[in-house]
């Protein structure tokens, strides 16, 4: 779950709210000294400047790499709203006259400062609007694309900047007039803020009603403390550049470049905490299964082994009977004898391996094998991340009840789900799609199959797949699908394999559905 | 005296196709399930010719350790492993402390008789070199003391009369003790008697 899917809790509400009074209580305490102007503070801009531009772009840097991965192209939409305010932010603060002169630029026009916060002003809601209207949009195609669109955008954004800027400086004749003389705000400047929280409001409007995400709730954060800036800037200082009232509205805009910033850190952090964990935890099961099975080979391999060895010795110990120079056909036919005993104490031991997987019938119950998938899928969704696999479902609503073993049906799940995640970590180009879909079939029977688009069977391989000890991983024993196969048999289901188009392998298993209950049974019954 | 191969396993199937496969060739076999069973038998393991076919893994007492204990009994029965499932650094016990071979179940024939073969002509080489110094010893012991000093200067390289000397003896009377030390321990020329003196002293007992 991501801060721009997920939808936010109780307390990410209340404490959105919370944020919101303080801002308003804030500026109400601002309000009575609005207009004081603060004295020799004009210098100060560079710094807000560089804490603001520094928030913006490490803002949308993770927005930029959120996108990589989620692909959305609202969330690409908001990115580029915070490259645009942040890449703007730079020649507004040179605009200003005594950052000019300290720098030893020539002076620009006086209407350059406020021009470019117009534009700087207006911009960021049109870019959240298109955000906002882009939510629900579908995901860009993975491939080449998405690096090319984060390239482009970062790009794009910058010429459109500069092409702002150089428009501006070159035709201050045209630029209307926002401040007099004596730098004031004229009437003209006016229009800014209205359009500005013109659209403000339809923005708070579209988030708050139909917001559904974290991130929702953060842009709707963000908006209030604009529109308080706005309103401290353009009413109540009276548009008073170095005033309390204007340097409190830089403290809110600032804050409202910090609120997204903030939480996307703390997701990050949050996340990769959860990612080691589950990790970690994923490693101990991984362990634990391999030291069962292990221990369970070596049983198995010692049981087999021995009336295989009396077998073999047996064979030649009758073909030495028989070789003599006088046959004795008496010892070779004891000899016999004691192999075809062997034979049915080695079949014997497989059976107690097939019992063991089947015959804890307490054990099994009827499963919804939906709910089943879903649950191992959630163990699986940090590792699907760090491995840059999609996670998809197709799942069958009408499925019938399965009668089975629910912790053993569970395993053959995640063990065919490891075996694609595993699959497809070495697959460069193309998408890496981990597809479980449930069909119930005509038959009576529930089949499951898990898809990948990873290194697919190779042909020279197809026949020992399900083999004991048959493996291609390098750390693998090569018993998942033999157990997994045997659990199926134990349940009187079936395994199988087939290839994947255009790349990869889906391995199928089907599962006789339960008996159910004939139709109005009860009622009969009454 | 027929030597006899002694089995140790603990699974009934292996071990009677192991009997199975011994007789066949011609051997005498006996079959045991365990160490315990086994060691019932001790005395005769000492007296038989024989060797031991001996399942590592069993229950009670391993394989390995009745090794040891065998040695440090010294019943030098010749060893040959079997085992289910080996391992290097079993295999290398087992052959550092004298067995004749360690062989994985399940084996090939001729690997196994082979085995025996080679442990049961260690066992007869080693038994019918014991029973000539035993022999030696006996023919030893029937000799005087007087007999045993000239001896043992004999076999030293010294002449009759250095002996006499040395035993303070006339050289005749020496003469007619070396006669005799060569008539008891029937040893036809004096490097003969030489040997027999070397392999008693090499056994501990001797001069």
């Amino acid at each position: 779950m991501l801060v721009s899917n997920s939808p936010p809790n109780r307390e990410q509400k209340l404490f959105a709210l919370g944020v919101v009074a303080v801002l308003l209580g804030a500026m109400l305490l601002v309000a009575p000294f609005a207009r004081n102007r603060l004295e020799g503070s004009e210098p100060m801009v560079l710094a807000y400047t560089a804490a603001v531009f520094t928030t913006e772009m490490i803002t949308a840097a993770l927005l930029l790499s959120l996108f990589a991965v989620q692909r959305s192209p609202a969330i690409l939409v908001l990115a580029i709203a915070y490259l645009y305010s942040g890449f703007m932010a730079v020649p507004w603060a040179l605009s200003f006259p005594t950052v000019v002169a300290s720098l030893g630029l020539a002076e620009a026009g006086q209407q350059t400062t406020a021009s470019i916060a117009a534009m700087r002003r207006i911009g960021c809601p049109l870019f959240l609007l298109a955000y906002a209207m882009l939510r629900r949009s579908g995901e860009v195609p993975a491939g080449r694309m998405v690096p090319a669109m984060i390239v482009g955008s970062v790009a794009a954004v910058a010429v459109v900047v500069a092409g702002v800027t150089w428009t501006i400086l070159g035709n201050q004749d045209l630029l209307p007039v926002f401040v007099d003389e004596g730098r004031r705000i004229t009437h003209v400047w006016m229009y800014v803020p209205i359009v500005a929280l013109a659209l403000y409001a339809v923005l708070i409007v579209l988030l708050g009603l139909f917001g559904r995400s974290v991130l929702d709730l953060c842009l709707l954060v963000v908006i209030c403390a604009l529109t308080i800036d706005l309103v401290l800037l353009s009413f109540v200082s009276a548009g008073l550049q170095f005033s309390v009232g204007w340097w409190a509205g830089r403290l809110y805009s600032l804050a409202a470049a910090s609120v997204v910033l903030i939480v996307l850190l703390a997701e990050a952090a949050s996340l990769s905490a959860r990612l080691a964990r589950s990790a970690a935890a994923e490693r101990r099961a991984h362990e634990d299964r391999m030291v069962t099975l292990q221990a369970f080979s070596a049983a198995v391999a010692h049981e087999i082994n021995q009336p295989l060895a009396s077998m073999v010795t047996n064979a030649d110990a009758g073909l030495r009977w028989l070789a003599r120079e006088r046959p004795d056909v008496e010892e070779a036919r004891a000899a016999l004898t004691r192999i075809a005993r062997d034979g049915h104490r080695a079949g014997k031991v497989v059976e107690g391996i097939r019992t063991t997987f089947s015959k804890r019938d307490e054990d099994r119950g009827q499963l919804n094998i939906n709910q089943l998938i879903r649950d191992v899928l959630d163990c699986y969704r940090d590792e699907c991340r760090a491995a840059h696999v999609v996670m998809q479902t197709e799942l069958d609503p009408d499925l019938p009840l399965v009668s089975g073993n629910r912790v053993q049906i569970e395993q053959i799940i995640a063990n065919l789900v490891t075996n694609a995640i595993d699959a497809m970590r070495t697959v460069t180009d193309g998408e890496r799609v981990l597809r479980v879909t449930s069909t119930a079939m005509s038959a009576g029977e529930v089949v499951v199959s898990v898809a990948d688009s990873g290194i697919g069977l190779p042909p020279a391989h197809a026949d020992r797949l399900f083999q004991p000890f048959f493996t291609t991983k390098p750390n693998g024993l090569g018993v998942g699908l033999t157990v997994s196969r045997l659990i199926l048999e134990a349940h009187g289901g079936r395994l199988w394999a087939s290839d994947n188009a255009p790349a990869g392998a889906i391995f199928h298993f089907a599962l006789p559905c339960a008996a159910r209950p004939a139709p109005f049974a009860e009622e009969r019954a009454r | 005296m027929t030597s006899v191969v002694f089995i140790v396993d603990d699974d009934q199937a292996v071990r009677e196709a192991l009997q199975s496969l011994l007789r066949s060739v011609g051997h005498v076999v006996e079959a045991f399930e365990c160490t315990r069973d086994l060691l019932e038998h001790r005395q005769r393991m000492a007296e038989l010719a024989g060797c031991l076919v001996l399942d590592v893994r069993l229950p009670g007492q391993s394989g390995l350790d009745l090794q040891r204990q065998l040695a440090a009994d010294g019943i030098l029965l010749p060893i040959v492993f079997i085992t289910g499932h080996g391992d290097v650094p079993m295999s290398v016990a087992a052959m550092k402390a004298g067995a004749i071979e360690f062989l994985t179940k399940p084996f090939r024939d001729q690997d196994l008789l082979d085995a025996v073969h080679r442990a049961l002509e260690l066992d007869t080489g080693r038994r019918a070199a014991a029973t000539a110094l035993a022999a030696l010893q006996a023919r030893f012991d029937s000799l005087t003391a007087r007999e045993r000093e000239v001896m043992a200067l004999v076999a030293a390289g010294q002449l009759n009369k250095q002996i006499a000397a040395e035993l303070e003896l006339a050289e005749v009377t020496v003469k007619v003790h070396r006669a005799q030390v060569m008539a008891k321990m029937q040893a036809r020329s004096l490097p003969e008697l030489v040997r027999m003196a070397d392999r008693l002293s090499a056994d501990g007992r001797g001069g």
